[in-house]
């Protein structure tokens, strides 16, 4: 099993996935953060997935 | 009234933060007088119609369309306004920063990142959270709609693991004296929250910190996490792992009281799992019965106001002597300080309007207004109040949450966007029966620029208003922040004194302000009495 990384009393540093605005606002505290602009993967492809995943 | 000219885009879908900015920066174009660009939901076609930009075309418009809207002096403005907006549109949003398009690729750039910030639509949160819970990174899920099973799912694996999953649907974190989305740049400190109330994060965590301490960590958990459905699981999670953290000395709830389940489940882990003194802050009329192993370290108390106190006199009685003078503004001292403004309104103004933007400190105002007997209407009602008919519409006393659905509804967050208060404010001010607006000014990052700067227009021209027509409208505006936070906090208080309004130093003297106002200092005794006992200060205390 995977241990939980630290996150009290040490540095957070974080990845932002979704809202720009709130990558913007960490950058600002000076927090070590990338930003991931997420798109939804369009909803056929995911019902197509599952249908594969019965198949397969 | 000028030009307007109105274009639809089919299909063209763009996040409201992005579209509020580009209406704003319209407006800025010279002979432009009003500019919205929004998607097609029925929140922004009222919206189209109050501003006087609505055409056949905006009521065509469906939700998955973009409609651009502009008044102007002249036809060359419009015109201009209309290009610039369609130029607006076709850029990408911060063109030229590095981003990623992938969660792999983005934890290749930041390897030893520990928190990730999730905002994306609810039905894609865990999806997306699972990446990192996966590889042992603690999540925040910002997004609200992620479905029940969802939650449970993310939640069981991550308690199993020792992973904190902070929200589904939590506004506010503070990890480490960082703000995690809408949060304030509080001192760190001693106190460790775990809260389930977004704004009522904000609020005690300001309120601390105003106190002259401060907080160790500050975990929403979301609304769901004290359901049932959840048992409140993170809730549980995030009090051992504060009783287990050195710079924690004394844990602190802030939530709705839970379901009864849940609650007595949280007793028993807390009794059992942790150590340190704690405060429970159930909001609202409840009554915690203690089980005999928490009797004497654990404390109860039923508003955010006194949640902070209580929590600060846990750790350090003399602050809290201090602070509790500053805070609880004394009966009489607040009737005389009152007086000059009852005494101004004219015997028709009777009524409080409460227009409000965050959601715990809209329920504060409800049950303390329900406390005072003062009978009202809300689009939020406390059980035994009235719902209000159109919530666009106040009637009698009312308290409206401009943070819910049917404002919000592909528009920014009111902490963020001004434009529907703004008008709401105007609408009170023509009612010659309103005696004060309440409104609350939501500071930190994540919030507006300058949220009392956004309202100064709004709010002088309803003062003209009223005293058109022979009334003085009475404004209490509670600034809910800390002198560290983006927009000046104190910068922000003066704005507010400048137009002559009231700054109370809490959201409860705020609305207790109000009732005493509106009834001319005539609420009995001895239900002042028992409001000052029961929510001014806690009604368990430990030794």
């Amino acid at each position: 099993m995977v241990e939980p990384r630290k996150l009290f009393n040490t540095e957070v540093k974080v990845v932002n996935v979704g809202l720009r605005i709130f990558y913007e606002d960490l950058k600002k505290q000076g927090v070590k953060v990338v930003h991931v602009n997420y798109q939804p993967r369009p909803k056929l492809e995911k019902e197509l997935e599952s249908k594969l995943s019965e198949l397969l | 009234m000028g030009y307007v000219k109105t274009v639809v885009e089919k299909n063209l879908v763009r996040d409201s933060l992005v579209l509020m900015k580009i209406s704003e920066d319209l407006k800025k174009i010279p002979g432009v007088e009003e500019a919205l660009v929004a998607m097609g939901t029925e929140t922004n076609k009222k919206l189209a119609m109050d501003l006087g930009v609505f055409t056949p075309d905006v009521e065509k418009a469906s939700e998955g369309d973009l409609f651009i809207a502009i008044r102007a002096s002249s036809q060359e403005a419009l015109e201009k306004a209309i290009a610039a907006a369609r130029e607006m549109l076709s850029k990408p949003a911060g063109a030229g920063e590095a981003e990623f398009y992938d969660v792999d690729m983005a934890l290749a750039a930041l390897p030893d990142a520990n928190l990730a910030l999730i905002s994306v639509p609810g039905e894609y949160a865990k999806e997306v959270a699972m990446k990192f819970l996966e590889r042992g990174i603690h999540v925040h899920v910002f997004s609200d709609h992620v479905p029940k099973e969802d939650e449970v799912e993310m939640k069981k694996y991550a308690f199993e693991r020792g992973l904190l999953v902070l929200g589904p649907g939590a506004g506010t974190s503070i990890i480490n004296g960082v703000a995690i989305a809408f949060a304030n740049a509080v001192r760190r400190g001693p106190i460790g929250i775990v809260a389930s109330a977004g704004t009522g994060l904000q609020e005690v965590s300001s309120l601390i910190h105003n106190l002259g301490s401060g907080v160790s960590q500050g975990l929403g958990v979301g609304g769901g996490d004290v359901k049932n459905y959840v048992g409140g699981l993170m809730m549980k999670l995030g009090l051992k792992l504060l009783d287990r953290d050195e710079e924690t000395k004394v844990l602190t709830i802030v939530a709705k009281p839970p379901e009864k389940e849940t609650l007595e489940s949280i007793l028993q882990y807390v009794e059992k799992e942790t150590r340190k003194p704690i405060v429970f802050g159930f909001m609202g009329k409840f009554t915690l019965s203690l089980p005999k192993g928490l009797v004497g370290r654990a404390s109860a108390a039923r508003s955010l106001h006194a949640t902070a106190l209580e929590a600060v006199r846990l750790v350090d009685e003399e602050l809290y002597e201090r602070g509790k003078e500053k805070l609880t503004i004394q009966y009489e001292k607040l009737l005389s300080m009152l007086q000059p403004y009852w005494e101004e309104l004219s015997p028709k103004q009777k009524y409080i309007r409460g227009l409000f933007t965050g959601g715990t400190l809209t329920s504060e105002a409800l049950t303390l207004l329900d406390e005072l007997k003062i009978e009202l209407y809300s689009n939020a009602p406390l059980p035994g109040q009235k719902q209000l008919p159109d919530p666009f519409r106040s009637v009698g006393n009312t308290i409206v949450d401009l943070g819910e659905e049917e404002f919000t509804a592909g528009r920014a967050h009111p902490m963020i966007d001004p434009t529907i208060r703004r008008l709401r404010l105007i609408e009170e001010a023509k009612d010659p029966e309103v005696a004060v607006v309440l409104m609350d000014f939501v500071l930190g990052y994540g919030s507006h620029v300058d949220p009392v700067g956004a309202h100064l227009p709004a709010i002088k021209e309803a003062q003209k208003i009223a005293e058109a027509d022979g009334r003085k409208l009475v404004i209490i505006g509670y600034v809910l922040g800390v002198s560290g936070d983006p927009q000046g906090y104190e910068s922000q208080i003066e704005k507010l004194r400048s137009v002559g309004a009231i700054v109370p130093p809490t959201n409860a003297v705020g609305v207790l302000s109000a009732a005493v106002v509106a009834s001319r200092g005539q609420i009995s005794r001895d239900i002042v009495d028992k409001f000052y006992k029961e929510y001014f200060e806690a009604y368990i205390k430990a030794r």
